[in-house]
């Protein structure tokens, strides 16, 4: 058995974690004006990211650049056929079916985000509405057949992808392993969440601070 | 659920792509909603109306909390803090045109206010006082 190494650099990862929360924050929170404001936020992080991971797949670490796993056709098929067999072909990186799975939800996740930010911004026509909510849906499915196909390769390749995606490191020989961590990238990337959300929700903490400092003079004063 | 909705706003819209409708068209189809849904039914009050969007409900909020007591005047979203266009078709025209977006607002903003769906005559009722205020 080959050690374990590195595959997924550090900002993929918290691009993975980061927009998995995000859209089930904007999932959860999409019924209710109550929650407008979380709702806002997590869509904005969902379609930020989502940016990032398009300009990673061109400047990123070898196995989250683009050209390493657009699948073509054949690949899918030759894989969906090892899977019937439950012999599939192991990739380190993505597979071709995950890979085409991930492209649906980042061009998915586009469509909700932007329908979502125009529906906001009251421009255009009244049909991004139906847009958004189906795009939401067919996202929720995805996800879920990611989950699936996590799990089910997983138990076939006999290795824990969900580590690897937490870690960044899965079985492999030594030159297939990516050189670079980049946890500078994935800092940067954090940090720009971070400000983005106390920037979103600094009216409401500031509103509230306000009524406090109001509620206590009203005190002094009796 | 949700995808159920989807397909129904999909479908208002695709069903009547160009017809505006004003908001005359909405009350006479509440007032007949309204009869279905109780027998004794006898006509909207915009008092009642009036009424109905100023005072908080189950959900502690009213109309009014985002778009002020004054339906003709630009209102706050509570939470957001966003803008709101006018509600009264005379101070906004665009109001009351599109029924994919009456449908979308009655549904959204009663569960947030009330508790649950408005029935045909509370819809009814505040659209008459929308209407009121305006002449």
């Amino acid at each position: 058995m080959p050690e374990r190494r590195l595959i997924w650099d550090m900002p993929t990862r918290v691009f993975h974690w980061s927009l998995a929360l995000s859209f089930l924050g904007a999932y959860l929170s999409g019924e209710s004006e109550r929650w407008a404001l979380v709702h806002l936020t997590c869509g904005y992080t969902f379609l930020g990211l989502i940016i990032f991971r398009l300009i990673w797949g061109v400047a990123g670490t070898r196995y989250a650049r683009f050209t390493e796993f657009v699948p073509s056709p054949s690949s899918v098929l030759k894989y969906l056929a090892g899977l019937v067999k439950r012999r599939p072909t192991h990739y380190i990186g993505h597979n071709p079916l995950g890979a085409l799975g991930i492209l649906a939800i980042l061009l998915l996740g586009l469509i909700c985000a932007v329908s979502g930010w125009l529906i906001n911004a009251e421009v255009g026509p009244f049909w991004l509405e139906p847009v958004h909510l189906i795009s939401a849906d067919i996202l929720v499915g995805l996800v879920l057949a990611h989950i699936a196909g996590v799990l089910i390769t997983s138990y076939l390749h006999r290795e824990n992808l969900i580590k690897a995606m937490l870690d960044g490191k899965k079985q492999a020989e030594a030159a297939q392993a990516i050189p670079q961590k980049r946890p500078l990238i994935a800092f940067l990337l954090l940090i720009c969440m971070v400000a983005f959300w106390l920037w979103s929700f600094s009216a409401t903490l500031f509103s509230s601070t306000v009524e406090t400092s109001v509620v206590i003079s009203d005190e002094k004063t009796k | 659920m949700k995808y159920l909705t989807a397909c129904l706003l999909f479908g208002i819209f695709v069903a009547q792509p160009v017809s505006a409708e004003h908001l005359g068209d909405f009350l006479s189809y509440f007032a007949s909603q309204a009869k279905t849904e109780n027998p004794n039914f006898a006509g909207f009050s915009p008092n009642r109306g009036e009424q109905f969007f100023k005072s908080p409900h189950a959900a502690e909020w009213s109309c009014s909390s985002c778009h002020t007591d004054n339906p003709k005047v630009t209102g706050k979203h509570i939470v957001t803090q966003k803008s709101i266009d006018p509600l009264a078709p005379s101070a906004n025209a665009e109001r009351f045109t599109n029924p994919a977006k009456v449908d979308k607002w009655f549904k959204r903003n009663c569960k947030d206010v009330v508790g649950r769906e408005c029935t045909s005559m509370e819809k009814g009722d505040v659209l008459s006082y929308l209407q009121a205020v305006g002449s």
